[in-house]
């Protein structure tokens, strides 16, 4: 009722009811797969909700960050909770972005025409992750304000302009009297407004050529009406969601930095792990060789290799993706319709080679305390984790590439039997038995 | 509307005043974030129950619409133009003032300032209290951070004094003097990242970082022997005083903490 009257308020003066018709007619295709990224979009508006409230209690400076933070979780026991919902989001934010990706990767759903929404994506989950690590760093407790001097190093060794960067960053030598005020304004608005920006291009993308199907129709969408069927769906999505990182945010404690203490330059705890996300980095770190060049009398660090260098080639891989795909696929048409994973095992194991080097770095991130758990020395750890990045990743993509291939098999076998017509009989018994096919 | 999403929504209206009221009443977070949490998955069972029961059929289509190409020249054909109307000065324009943007983030950066540190000729070491430390405060096999005296806490001045035993450390020959009584002491900036080297192995004289498990040689020079530092950690030549106290003969002789590649090499 009241619905109707506002809706009949704007097209009285805007004629809105054809726009809105075409959207609540619009048909999305659905698969559970599809509602990865829903969860990512969601816990992006938990993160901006729980994050404006944090930006009434939080003090960005240098001696005020860590007591503000403390102090808020300890003057009452909701800011607490909304500090902690605020870090779930965004770490399951991150994990979210990844999966959704990875669907998109495996489903083979960037190819012509959605390569720019694959860019645009990519480009959200760096965003994603940097968003976390300087939200990360703002409580400048022990460990965060080391992984912001680690950060400071990593930038530092860039050639040339290295020292430059890094003294912006820092609003003079490290540590900078702006460093702080530098993470909370580019945590706070460069970035979310980025991310918001981009999540509209993504979306608008997607609205405008539509959603890629299982539904081999390469000519139709097909699926649910958006109203009422697919809102309800995403709506469940929504509150399903929030209730996901609720729970995590009430019985798992993330991030305790009452503990660590704020920091300073010649403090840190052990062990120093960062989040999840931010861990390949600290893993490369780790696992990246003591070579130190000198160019022309320059020094060139050695975490510029692992520090800049690696990812930077991973992003590159990653981001022109579906242009290497589409090369080597020698494919240059418009596709609308997935490809289950397993009709490309080739693909699968590309895949799962790049995942499995991640989840080796993401692991390496805390060799020391696994050298500490198993009873080895860092340094045989080391070793082996440079072995087994290059040789498990091949190793994991052949394999999973052969997995998909045998799956593949299996499963035209298993749907030709399914398409098979059998003939059932009536058993004295009240049961069926099925009747031998007969040869024709 | 069917029973189960009133059901759930009835469950979703109690569970959310629940946590309101819960939080109002300073509950433990647990309490009011699994009332919101069994708010919100109320909200989602009730949702999914309405969809369910609508049997709404899953296979609607609509058309595919062709995006592109559109096979239409963008310049209407009666456009205004010349030959050369948009030449290549105009690129050349633009990138005049793409490097005159950069101005201001030049005008950023500080000026490349001596990267020194709080430590000068004659100060007394200090423990992060501010207590100066005499040459046998240490007992042998001890580790303090020390910095100098009025400058606790002054960045990158964070300085590891051990004591060592006094025939173990392998004196350079251009570092003769550095260590009265075998009180040695380097930079707790680790070289590689930056991290504080903050963990002593006594028994094999190694410095441990935290971060990246560089391991640094206490004995010879603080030289990097495991791990992915590359430089050894300097070394501040210490002299003691009349009173007797621990003093630094100057700051660090060579940069530190992580290399850029401005650093004198």
């Amino acid at each position: 009722m009241i619905v109707r009257r506002i809706g009949r308020f704007f097209d009285d003066r805007f004629g809105t009811n054809a726009g809105v018709r075409f959207f609540m007619a619009k048909i999305y295709p659905d698969h559970w797969s599809f509602y990865l990224g829903e969860f990512a979009l969601y816990a992006f508006g938990l993160l901006v909700a729980t994050g404006i409230w944090l930006t009434f209690v939080y003090e960005a400076s240098q001696g005020g960050a860590f007591t503000s933070v403390v102090a808020l979780s300890r003057a009452t026991p909701i800011g607490y909770l909304i500090r902690q919902v605020h870090h779930w989001s965004a770490v399951t934010f991150v994990a979210a972005i990844l999966l959704h990706m990875a669907r998109i990767f495996f489903t083979a759903a960037f190819r012509k025409p959605r390569e720019l929404n694959w860019v645009v994506g990519v480009t959200m989950l760096v965003l994603a992750s940097l968003t976390g690590f300087t939200g990360y760093s703002l409580p400048n407790d022990a460990l965060s304000g080391t992984g912001v001097r680690i950060a400071n190093s990593v930038l530092l060794s860039v050639p040339f302009i290295g020292r430059w960067a890094a003294d912006v960053l820092n609003g003079g030598v490290y540590p900078g009297p702006l460093l702080l005020s530098h993470l909370y304004t580019i945590h706070v608005y460069f970035l979310p407004i980025a991310i918001a920006g981009l999540l509209s291009l993504h979306l608008g993308m997607l609205i405008y050529q539509k959603h890629t199907q299982f539904v081999p129709d390469p000519a139709h969408v097909v699926g649910r009406r958006f109203w009422p069927d697919y809102a309800l769906r995403t709506l469940a999505a929504l509150a399903f969601s929030i209730a996901v990182i609720l729970v995590l945010a009430s019985t798992i404690e993330i991030n305790p930095i009452a503990g660590n203490g704020p920091y300073q330059d010649w403090m840190v705890p052990n062990p120093a792990t960062p989040d999840w996300y931010a861990a390949f980095l600290d893993g490369a770190l780790r696992l990246g060789p003591a070579w130190e060049f000198s160019i022309f009398g320059h020094p060139l660090p050695a975490i510029f290799w692992p520090g800049v260098v690696m990812p930077t080639i991973m992003l590159a891989l990653v981001i022109s993706w579906p242009w290497i795909d589409a090369r080597f696929t020698r494919d240059r048409a418009k596709h609308d319709v997935l490809v289950p994973p397993t009709f490309a095992p080739w693909r699968v194991g590309v895949g799962t080679a790049l995942l499995f080097a991640g989840f080796v770095l993401t692991l390496a991130a805390s060799d020391d305390q696994q050298a500490f758990a198993l009873h080895v020395s860092v340094a045989g750890l080391v070793l082996f984790y440079r072995i087994v990045l290059p040789v498990g990743s091949v190793v994991a993509g052949l394999l999973a590439a052969a997995v998909a291939r045998e799956l593949h098999v299996r499963l035209e076998q298993h749907g030709d039997e399914a398409e098979r017509e059998v003939v059932l009989r009536r058993t004295a018994s009240g049961g069926f038995a099925e009747e031998e096919p007969q040869s024709t | 509307m069917n029973a189960m999403t009133r059901f759930a929504l009835i469950c979703a209206i109690g569970a959310a005043l629940g946590a309101t009221v819960a939080a109002a009443f300073h509950a433990a977070v647990s309490i009011t974030g699994l009332l919101g949490a069994v708010a919100a998955l109320s909200v989602a069972v009730a949702a999914g129950a309405a969809a369910r029961g609508l049997h709404a059929p899953d296979n609607l289509t609509e058309v595919r619409h062709e995006r592109g190409p559109s096979k239409v020249d963008p310049f209407p054909p009666d456009v205004v133009t010349r030959p050369g109307l948009f030449g290549r000065l105009w690129l050349y324009a633009i990138g005049a003032f793409a490097v005159m943007g950069v101005v201001p983030f030049v005008a950023l950066a500080r000026r490349p300032t001596p990267r020194g540190t709080a430590w000068s000729r004659g100060a007394r070491l200090v423990n992060p209290d501010g207590t100066p430390i005499k040459a046998d405060t240490l007992v042998v096999g001890a580790v303090e951070t020390v910095f100098p005296e009025g400058h606790v806490d002054a960045p990158e001045a964070a300085t590891l004094l051990l004591r060592l035993q006094d025939d173990v450390l392998r004196v350079r020959p251009d570092r003769a003097g550095w260590a009265p009584q075998g009180n040695v002491a380097y930079s707790k900036i680790c070289t590689h990242a930056g991290c504080p080297v903050a963990i002593y192995r006594r028994e094999s004289y190694q410095l441990y970082c935290p971060c990246h498990q560089s391991v640094f040689d206490v004995l010879d020079a603080a030289r990097p022997i495991s791990g992915p530092a590359t430089r050894a950690l300097p070394q501040l030549a210490l002299d003691v005083d009349r009173d007797g106290y621990l003093i630094a003969r100057g700051d660090y002789s060579e940069p530190v903490g992580p290399d850029d590649w401005w650093r004198p090499t």
